[in-house]
């Protein structure tokens, strides 16, 4: 019988301490490699996000809420840049392609972004790929909406669908957009960006929730697919819209827009845009990268208005720069967890080596070698921090597999199930190594127990 | 150390079909004879007083360089990469030119790229970019000459 089946037999005597020790390290493993995993996919989903824009501009506040609010829509932003500045710096020279973006309303916890047809044109993501069709196409007028490829999963909506936007964030709102009715023409490929779980509208359209929808003409309130309600009763909300607008938002100048109201949105076929007073952020593109520097000089002195343009990959470098040491951090505390679970190992070796003075005189008495009880004790070690180990990464696909969808939805991390990393096996390696000199320790001892006891045992 | 490792393979690898990368510093990016405007000088604190002007858009370019194996030193400013690693930038001749300064003249800045990219810790340190430098012209309303670089090596700045 070899030395590794005595061990494992040995250790299946005594299972419950010896499984609970497997389980410590099972499940400080998984926390580990969890965190290194997630840790390395959120960094990576965000430098995958945008790509080939030279700049975000956007209202003035920190370079990094500006990039978090304008692309990951996390946060908000707290202003917004007036139209006729972004038409201004549109059109100066070595300008290629601008983007404009405006956010702020919802669809059923979906973010809804309002933009004109560049959006599809000129926004990459990852290594500069481009947005591409699962099904339809780029919308064309005011009552048109692209989808994200999760939203359309997640809501199990079709080509040709009607949906609603409502106003302002989050799942439920008490101001609902109700005649307003959309046509869902395009639903974009997979990105693994928030771009999946954005709704995009055309710029008129966001304007027109906002201005003019609440006295629209009773041909579009028939329209409404979520509230049938007849006309009295529906002109008694609108008086609460009106107000409830005046209250909080004044910034969306529903004045500006009410003479559009009467004219029928069909009537204008091809006009995305409309008359914006105020958008949240512009992405820029331009013909040669050695404009960004001067370009983005001129933007932040603009004397307009004050606003911020900002380069992503600086901003992307610079927010790294701040979670590094939160990175290192977690990195820490899994490495101490790791390590607690390994001490705890070695206390119960190390416990249970008394009681088992009289195993190893018998295995004296048949002929072990001090040697023997040594490498017996040892492989031990090895064998629990092993299936430690395996256990362990199992626990942690399956934590993986869970977590994933929440995560994708939560934070937009998109989490692969991708088998481990170079890295990661390395992080394995070392917790092994680690184990196998814990195992040293109570093999030492038992070595010296063995050559000073020999056959029987002096207490 | 990776850096490091990199850099040396790469500049080997180079260096056995084409003879050593000439050493090149920003002033010879501008033609002889040629007055730069100086940006530094007119740096002014206090709120530009001439908004909208880009500082020598023009600015002539050595057109003798086209071509050349040459390694240039210079900060980073990072345009395209991943989290790991950046596979385009541009190197400007002083740190924070896409902070608080004027930016320098399109003659001295180089629009690096590089394949697969290098990881670069930190945006502060000056490196040495080894390469093939071209004078680029892009197409636009009006056409913009600068250089490029085709970079094979990256390493540290050392004095």
């Amino acid at each position: 019988m070899n030395l590794a089946s005595l061990a494992f037999k040995s250790s299946w005597n005594r299972k419950s301490s010896v499984l609970l020790t497997l389980f410590t390290i099972a499940i400080s493993v998984m926390l580990l490699l969890s965190i290194e995993r997630v840790r390395q996919e959120a960094k990576s989903s965000f430098a995958n996000t945008i790509s080939g824009t030279d700049l975000i501009v956007g209202a003035r506040t920190g370079d990094i809420q500006l990039l978090l609010s304008s692309v990951f829509r996390i946060g908000h932003a707290n202003n917004a840049v007036q139209w006729q500045s972004y038409e201004y710096i549109k059109q100066q020279r070595g300008v290629a392609w601008t983007i404009p973006i405006s956010l702020g309303d919802s669809h059923k916890g979906y973010a809804v972004l309002g933009t004109d047809s560049s959006y599809f044109t000129h926004f990459r993501y990852g290594k500069k790929q481009m947005l591409a069709f699962e099904h339809g196409r780029a919308f064309h007028n005011g009552r048109e909406v692209v989808l994200g490829s999760d939203v359309a999963k997640k809501l199990n909506y079709h080509l040709g669908e009607q949906i609603v936007i409502s106003h302002g964030m989050g799942n439920t709102s008490f101001h609902h957009h109700d005649d307003n009715p959309m046509t869902i023409v395009g639903i974009l490929k997979p990105t693994g960006t928030p771009v999946d779980r954005t709704v995009h509208v055309p710029l008129i359209a966001i304007d027109e929730m906002h201005g003019s929808g609440h006295n629209a003409s009773p041909h579009m309130i028939g329209k409404a697919i979520n509230k049938p309600s007849n006309e009295a009763v529906h002109s008694h909300d609108e008086h609460k819209h009106e107000d409830h607008d005046h209250h909080s938002h004044d910034d969306h100048s529903h004045g500006e827009h009410q003479h559009k109201t009467h004219q029928p949105v069909e009537s204008e076929p091809g006009d995305l845009i409309g008359e914006p007073k105020q958008i949240t952020a512009f992405l820029m593109g331009f013909d040669s990268p050695l404009y960004t520097l001067q370009v983005r000089r001129n933007i932040n002195q603009y004397k307009g208005e004050p606003l911020l343009a900002i380069m992503p990959g600086v901003t992307l470098r610079e927010l790294w720069g701040m979670l590094d040491i939160v990175e290192k951090i977690l990195l820490l505390f899994s490495i101490v967890v790791v390590i607690i679970s390994l001490l705890g190992m070695l206390t119960t070796l190390l416990a249970t080596l008394n009681q088992r003075r009289r195993e190893l005189a018998i295995l004296r008495s048949v002929g072990a070698r001090p040697w023997h009880i040594f490498s017996l004790l040892t492989s031990e070690a090895v064998i629990i921090t092993l299936l430690g180990c395996l256990l362990g990464t199992t626990l942690f696909f399956v934590a993986i597999l869970l977590a994933q969808s929440v995560l994708q939805a939560q934070f937009g991390i998109s989490l692969s199930l991708s088998m481990l990393s170079s890295y990661e096996v390395t992080l394995l390696g070392a917790i092994m190594l680690a184990g196998t000199v814990m195992g040293i320790f109570p093999a030492l001892r038992a070595y010296y127990y063995s050559l000073s006891d020999g056959m029987s045992i002096k207490v | 150390m990776k850096l490091f490792s990199l850099c040396f393979a790469l500049c080997f690898s180079a260096l056995s079909f084409a003879q050593a990368p000439k050493e090149i510093f920003w002033e010879d990016l501008i033609p002889q004879g040629h007055v730069q405007i100086s940006n530094q000088d007119a740096a002014s604190h206090d709120g530009a007083d001439q908004n909208w002007v880009q500082p020598d858009l023009d600015a002539p370019v050595v057109t003798a360089l086209d071509g050349q194996s040459v390694s240039l030193p210079g900060f980073v400013v990072p345009l395209e990469g991943d989290s790991e690693v950046i596979t385009e930038f541009l190197l400007v001749p002083y740190f924070g030119a896409c902070i608080h300064v004027p930016p320098p003249p399109p003659n001295q800045i180089v629009h690096v790229k590089i394949k697969n990219g290098v990881p670069i810790e930190s945006l502060y340190d000056a490196i040495t970019v080894t390469g093939i430098i071209k004078v680029e012209t892009w197409s636009g309303e009006l056409a913009q000459t600068g250089y490029t670089m085709q970079a094979v090596g990256v390493a540290p700045f050392e004095l």
